[in-house]
């Protein structure tokens, strides 16, 4: 089979060895399926119609920054609960639905490290997720709460807030691809996850001490940070230590998928 | 000197909880042969395959494939393979053409116009030009099956590897893929399973034979067909043959004589131990006996069938 124009072949090694292609791949499976319009419609439907029901509650009888308090409260928490709980649901079946379906196998037997075929979902998944149920969302919630509250919120406080929930939720993302290294059901996988996330609520009371150190107080931080609220002392050790959960979950998910078998 | 081999197995062993799915295989496989890779289900050929392929780790031994090791250069092994599973799956919202694509980009960086072109041609190729940018969802067996034929090749493989390739084909589709297996030998090797003994017979050069993880043959087909029993000729006779029978079976190179009586005739089944003296003689001896009439007289041939069952057989009975 001879080509007439000359193909470059590759030659690199190492972690990121197919790593182009397979981002590409990812990537055409949320942009170039009916997936992100799902997700986009979800999201709209979940984030902002429950802002606007909350909007048109608080806004005949509070004063606007007491509205505009109550809804970023509402987006950040609870739109940000619903947010974490869809990450784990949305990418369960990325690693263990390849393992199973045989899609996994197949790729693999292409020149592709296993680190770039796992680190690839975690960078294409965690992009279409924080765009389709983060960004989107906050351009439209920006306009209701002009709308509802008749003021803006502070842009740079806020901005951080959202950047503390985008870390809260890539942690979760690493937390369930790791799990799908390890489990092989959905029910393994999304329940280690969203069991993870629920512990949270309770944990963080029993153990104070060591509450900071753990991904769980990130999420009611972020909430704090986004409403100028006064922050407890030590709030960058939460940012540091769910950025280092984040990086363990990914090392020990590229160390056991290294030891998987197709 | 011989050419060195692009498969090289030693003492390759791979155990699952303690059960060896694969025993201490030692295989060669010269350049530019088709290779037919036997054995009854749950023999180690996926499971041989597979380690190959960096897709399962070894429990001991070692392999390479052009001179590549099996686990430490399993990416430099991978840019030199074709690889079609034994139920090729893909991602089913991609295209016949998006699939070649994606696999042709593992291998090669550009330019975009001369992948392209490739992926063209490979789907002329296995005849999945006008379904090219269908959803693989809605592909038949056989159209998946052309496809994964086309992946395995997008790459130009030197060496390509088989699993099961004709299983889910109609005769149609099994005939295509022997043609497209003749033809890549110019360029490459062919490494591959199947239960389908006829096609092994039609296009292989040689054969391994695996059962319960073990290699209990690896020859060239001619070798192999010609059987391990030492040379057989086969006589149909018609009359009283009793006689000549103990006369032959007297001679000093006949070593066994196998009689079976079917329809008007008897058969003989006749072993020597010098082929050249009986080519001359045997016949003659037979002839001498004027009652006798010879239907046919011929060396006998092993079908691949046959050679096959005895050996499987003769390894079960051993183990």
């Amino acid at each position: 089979m001879a080509a007439s124009v000359p193909l470059e072949v590759h030659t690199g090694t190492g972690w990121f060895v197919g790593f182009g292609n397979m981002v590409y791949k990812e990537w055409g499976s949320w942009w170039r399926t009916r997936r992100s319009l799902t997700h986009l419609i979800l999201w709209l439907f979940v984030i902002n119609g429950l802002m606007f029901l909350v909007g048109v509650d608080e806004r005949g009888s509070n004063p606007p920054i007491d509205v505009l308090e109550e809804l970023i409260e509402v987006f950040i928490r609870a739109g940000g609960l619903f947010a974490t709980i869809g990450v784990v649901v949305a990418t369960q079946s990325a690693v263990f639905g390849e393992k199973q379906l045989g899609t996994a196998g197949w790729v693999l037997s292409k020149p592709v490290s296993r680190p770039a075929f796992l680190l690839s979902k975690f960078l294409v998944n965690g992009f279409s997720f924080v765009f389709l149920a983060v960004v989107v969302p906050t351009v439209v919630f920006y306009l209701q709460v002009i709308h509802h509250a008749l003021i803006q919120p502070e842009f740079v406080s806020f901005t951080l807030g959202l950047l503390l929930h985008i870390e809260h939720l890539l942690f979760y993302l690493a937390l369930t691809l790791m799990a799908g290294t390890f489990f092989n059901g959905r029910g393994a996988v999304s329940g280690a996850a969203i069991g993870f996330l629920f512990a949270g609520l309770i944990l963080p009371n029993a153990l104070p001490s060591l509450a900071p150190l753990l991904p769980w107080v990130l999420h009611p931080l972020a909430s704090g940070v986004a409403l100028q609220q006064e922050l407890p002392d030590r709030v960058w050790l939460s940012v540091v230590m769910t950025l280092f959960w984040t990086l363990l979950c990914l090392l020990v998910a590229l160390w056991r998928f290294e030891r998987e078998e197709f | 000197m011989a050419p060195e081999p692009v498969i090289h197995t030693e003492k390759l062993t791979k155990s699952y909880k303690g059960v060896d799915a694969l025993k201490a295989l030692d295989l060669n496989v010269v350049p530019n042969s088709i290779f037919g890779f036997l054995g009854p289900n749950g023999a180690g050929k996926t499971t041989t395959i597979k380690l190959l392929l960096g897709l399962v780790r070894p429990t001991s031994g070692s392999a390479t494939v052009f001179g590549h090791d099996i686990v430490g250069d399993t990416i430099d092994v991978r840019r030199r393979i074709g690889y079609l599973a034994q139920d090729p799956r893909y991602y089913e919202h991609m295209s016949a053409r998006e699939t070649l694509r994606f696999t042709a980009r593992f291998f090669f960086k550009g330019p975009r116009n001369a992948i392209e072109s490739r992926v063209e041609e490979t789907l002329e190729i296995v005849g999945l030009a006008d379904k090219a940018d269908r959803p693989i969802k809605g592909f038949s067996g056989g159209e998946r099956q052309r496809l994964g034929i086309g992946q395995a090749q997008v790459n130009s493989p030197d060496l390509l590897i088989l699993d099961e390739p004709a299983a889910s084909l109609d005769p149609m589709g099994r005939r295509d893929v022997l043609a497209i297996m003749e033809r890549l030998r110019e360029h490459s090797t062919v490494f591959y399973s199947t239960h389908i003994l006829e096609d092994v017979q039609r296009v292989s050069d040689t054969v391994a034979i695996l059962n319960h993880g073990e290699l209990i043959a690896q020859a060239p087909i001619e070798e192999l067909l010609a059987g391990s029993g030492g040379v057989v000729f086969s006589l149909e006779i018609r009359g009283d043959g009793s006689a000549t029978y103990d006369r032959v079976l007297n001679l000093p190179w006949v070593s066994e004589i196998r009689s079976t009586v079917n329809g008007s005739g008897t058969s003989w089944q006749v072993s020597v131990s010098d082929q050249q003296v009986a080519e001359r003689e045997l016949l003659r001896y037979v002839l001498a006996d004027e009652s006798l009439t010879v239907t046919s007289f011929c060396r006998k041939q092993y079908q691949l069938e046959e050679v096959f069952m005895d050996l499987v057989e003769g390894n079960n009975d051993g183990s």
